[in-house]
Parts: structure tokens; sequence; C-alpha cells
């Protein structure tokens, strides 16, 4: 391990427990009573914090969790910024041991602080398809860029313009598709109302051949009746035809039989 | 009974010359020579000897109190003489097929003959062609047949189109639309509107189409309909002078169901000026502003 390394880790530690340090815990402690000075001590060290957070959230890979940390920091910032009034407040007031010097010292570092916090990095969405955008559409909402697009974080990355091509090009597709679809369908429904007519024209003559057949067919029954009948009749004369041929030749016969029964 | 048509006529005549050993002439023996013959004819196709016999067996029936059987003699003869060409003749042929018809009471064959007549004869004699086309029309509509008679306005939209005659031809289509209303057939009454619409910008008579639309745009229906729409794009199409709107227009689908003839004309517009009906408007604006009245 080199000695830079060592010289880090040593610092690293120092000031996790700085507060167990007794000596810096006393010469922090002279201004313990003074109000503006603690407020502002700590508002100084929440900005520290805040810009780390920024670092870190510029170096993030996932955007997710860069979108977290800075929606935290969006946070933060509105807080401070609130404390800022009641640090001005603090300020104007004369403490015993300070002098005016200090306390001019003191204002123009409070106006300062305001400063000092928007200038803290955190970015709001990129122009992605899709993705936030300044809110355009509800008045009650707002979002902590403040109307600053020209930041890094908002220009096109590659990605998204690529993203933002191929979405156009399958939306043009799809239209393409979607009117040759519209096209067909426009003749099927032409020729759907075509053939609603067609069948709406035979319609009636539909009718009359029924009618026309059921009378031929009615017709046809009366004949067959008298047909039958006739035949029938016929037969019967025929059966009577017959009777008489039958009679004459037994007449015949007869007659014959009594020739020669008579000689 | 020789199968020899000439012998066949000659019997046949014989039959119905009335001479003094014959009183009365033999109509259904003669008839059924002449039919015969004129059969025999038509295979050996000599189309004017066949002519004629059909022509007198369709006597002959009349003769014997038959309309129909005569009329379609008389239809036979007709298309006979359509192969030979004599157009006069055939319209004639088929007028007195269509009146046997209408003897008989049946007013679609009367109608259908007329029809025959006039495809037959269009391309040689238009007019008569028109007017065989009104008759076959006016025929079917006394019958109350008019979804019949769509066909035959169709016809006869092509024909005054033919003939260049545009006023006539978009009347028809109104009469056709009138037909189509009658039967609500209205997807048919809304294609006859628009292709009147067309054939009165295709004559160049914006104004007419303007009138037109507006007629047509009282039945509520139409105002709604894709014809309706592609009507009313035409014409604020011409009014605005807008060439590329009247080009695109013409190839959209609405159009492309349209009749055939009625196609052609849409492809071909915008014909002539189309900017200076815009001056036209404008002048007409200008007019009610200062007209106080």
């Amino acid at each position: 391990m080199s000695v830079i390394d060592i010289l880090t880790r040593v610092d690293a530690i120092c000031n996790k427990y700085e507060k167990y340090d007794v000596e810096k815990q006393k010469n922090l402690n002279v201004s313990g009573d003074d109000a503006f000075a603690r407020g502002y001590a700590a508002v100084d060290a929440e900005i520290e914090a805040a810009l780390e957070k920024a670092e870190l959230a510029s170096k993030e890979k996932s955007k997710a969790s860069t979108v977290a940390l800075n929606a935290e920091l969006r946070r933060t910032k509105a807080k401070l910024l609130d404390e800022v009034p009641k640090l001005q407040r603090l300020a104007i007031k004369k403490i015993k041991g300070l002098s005016t010097e200090d306390l001019a010292a003191r204002n123009d570092l409070v106006l300062a602080l305001p400063d000092r916090i928007q200038a803290i990095p955190d970015g709001a969405a990129a122009k992605q398809p899709g993705g936030w955008g300044p809110s355009a559409s509800h008045t009650e909402i707002k979002f902590d860029s403040d109307g600053r697009f020209d930041d890094e974080y908002f220009q096109e990355s590659e990605q998204s313009n690529q993203f933002r091509q191929e979405y156009e090009t399958r939306k043009r597709r799809q239209d393409q598709g979607l009117e040759m679809i519209s096209e067909g369908l426009d003749t099927l429904k032409n020729m759907a109302h075509d053939m609603n007519e067609e069948l709406d024209r035979q319609v009636p003559l539909a009718d009359e051949i029924d009618s026309k057949v059921d009378k031929a067919a009615s017709d046809l029954k009366n004949t067959n009746v008298r047909l039958k009948h006739t035949v029938t009749q016929l037969r019967s004369s025929r059966n009577f035809c017959i009777d008489i041929v039958l009679l004459i030749i037994i007449l015949g016969i007869a007659a014959y039989l009594y020739n020669v029964l008579k000689k | 009974m020789s199968s020899d048509p000439d012998k066949l006529v000659a019997k046949a005549d014989k039959l119905t010359k009335l001479t003094l050993t014959r009183w009365s002439a033999d109509w259904r023996n003669a008839t059924l020579n002449y039919e015969q013959a004129a059969n025999a004819y038509r295979v050996a196709k000599k189309y004017g000897k066949a002519k004629d016999a059909f022509e007198q067996a369709s006597k002959g029936q009349e003769m014997l109190s038959s309309p129909w059987d005569a009329a379609k003699h008389m239809e036979s003869a007709a298309a006979l003489a359509k192969e030979i060409g004599n157009w006069n003749e055939v319209a004639d042929l088929y007028r007195r097929a269509s009146e046997l018809y209408v003897e008989c009471g049946r007013a679609q064959p009367a109608s259908d003959a007329l029809g025959k007549a006039a495809r037959a004869v269009e391309d040689h004699l238009p007019d008569v062609a028109v007017q065989l086309y009104t008759d076959a029309i006016s025929l079917l509509e006394e019958d109350d047949k008019d979804q019949m008679a769509f066909d035959l306005y169709r016809a006869l939209t092509a024909v005054y189109i033919k003939l260049e005659k545009y006023t006539d031809a978009a009347a028809a289509l109104l009469r056709l639309g009138l037909a189509a209303d009658k039967s609500s057939a209205t997807n048919s009454q809304f294609k006859a509107y628009l292709g009147a619409i067309i054939v009165y910008l295709y004559a160049h008579d914006v104004k007419a189409a303007e009138k037109c639309y507006n007629d047509c745009s009282q039945i509520s229906a139409f105002l709604g309909s894709d014809q309706g729409r592609c009507g009313s794009r035409l014409i604020s199409a011409y009014s605005e002078g807008d060439v590329e709107e009247i080009k695109r227009l013409a190839q959209s689908s609405t159009i492309s169901h349209l009749d055939h003839a009625i196609i052609k004309l849409g492809r071909k517009l915008p014909t002539g000026e189309v900017t200076a009906v815009k001056a036209g408007t404008e002048e007409g604006e200008g007019l009610d502003e200062n007209d106080l009245t």
C-alpha cells in the first residue's frame, strides 16, 4: 500500500471520528452559543455533503440511481434554501464579542449561501422520448431544475437520438401498413354494399318464383289426383270388359254344347 | 317433312296464302314450318333468310294469339339482324318484340329486349341507343321495378359520356340517384351523386358541380358518407385551386369504386384552369360586404 493510500485512509478515519476529537470540539464550541455560527456551520456541512453526492451522481452509470440521487439532491437544496432566510435574520443580530467587520462578513456569507446552494449540480431528465420534460401540462407541478435546460444532462445523447429515429421509422412503417389495410377494407366495404343491394334486388324475384312454383305444384297435385281417378276408372272398365268377354266365351261354349247335345 | 328450309318456307307460304281452295290460312302448321325453316337457316348461317323466316314465324304466332312466342321469335330475328349488321332493322325488330312482351303484360322482358337493342346499336347509332335506353328505363319505372333500372341508367350515362353530352350524363346519374332512393339503395345513390359531381367538374362547370353538391347534401346521409366527404373535398380543392389535392383525390379509393366511365373522367381531372375559380368567389364576397340590404 502506498503512502497516499495511507494518508487518505487516515483522513477518512479522522473525519469519521471527529466528534471524539476533544480539542477540535472545544474550538468549535467557541462559537457554540452563537446561533448564527452554529446554523451556518450546519448549512455549510450540508452543502459539502450535497456536492459530494452530486459528484457521485455524475459518475453513476445506472440511470435509475442517478435519478434517485438527483432527486435527493434537489430535496436537500430545497431544505437548505428554506434555512437561508433564518440565517439571514440571525446574521443581522448583534452578538457580544463580535466585531463589526465580522458582522458584515456574516451578512455576505449568508447572501452567498443561496448561490452556493443553487450551484450544486443536479439534473432533471435528459431529452428522452417518454421521459419527463419541463412541466408544460400542470401549473402546480414544479420541477426543481427551474428551467435550466442547457445543462449537459439535457443534451441529446446519441442513445436517445437513435432511439428516437428507430421510433420514427417504426411508426412510419406501421402507418404504411395501416394505409394498405385501410384500402383493402374500403374495397371490401364497397363490395359488401353492392352485394347487399344485389340481394335486395333479388328478394322480390325470389318471392315471385316462390309463388309461381307453389301454384305450379298445386296444379300438378290436382292433375295427379284426377289422373288417378281416371286410371282407376279405366282399369275398372277394363275389368268390366274382361267380364263381358269371358261371359261371351261361356255363352259361346254353352251354345256349342247345346248344339252338340241337340244333335 | 323435308328438312330443306327452302321447301319448308315454300310449303308454309302456300299454307298461309288464301286461294280458292283454301278459305282460311292454316297458321298452326305454317308457323311450325316457318320455325323449322328458320332454325335450319340459322344452322346454315344464312342469316338473312333465317331472319325472314323468324319474322314470319312470329307473325304466325301472333295469329295464333300467343304473343309470348311471337315476341320470342321476333327477338331471335333481331339477333340475326345484328349478325348481319342492319342496325335500323335491329332496332325496329327489338322494338316490336318489346311491344309484344308488353302485350303479354311482362315488363321485364320488354325492357330487356330494348336494353339488348340499345347495346347492339350504341356503337353505330348512339342517339337511337339513347332513345332505346330511355324507353327501357321508363318501362321498368312504370312497373315499379326501379332496381332493375340501375344497370340501364349506368349504360345510358356511358353513352352520354361517349357523346360528350355531360349535362345529360349528369342528369341521368341524378335520375339514377332518385331511383336508388326509392328502393333505398343508398350506396348506389351516393355513388351516383358523386359521379354526377365529377361529370360536372370534368365539363369544367364548377358552379353546377357546387350546386349539385349542395342539392345532394340535403340528404343528411350523403353528407356523412364516404362519397359525400370526397365530393366536398373535391369542391373545396377546386375553389382553392389546389391541383395537387385534386389529383390526389382522383386517385383515392372512393372514386375507384365508381363506374368505369366515371373513373376515367375522374383520372383526367382537373381540366382547364383551376385557379380562376378562386378569383370568382372572392368577387362574390366583396359584393356581399358592400351590399347592406
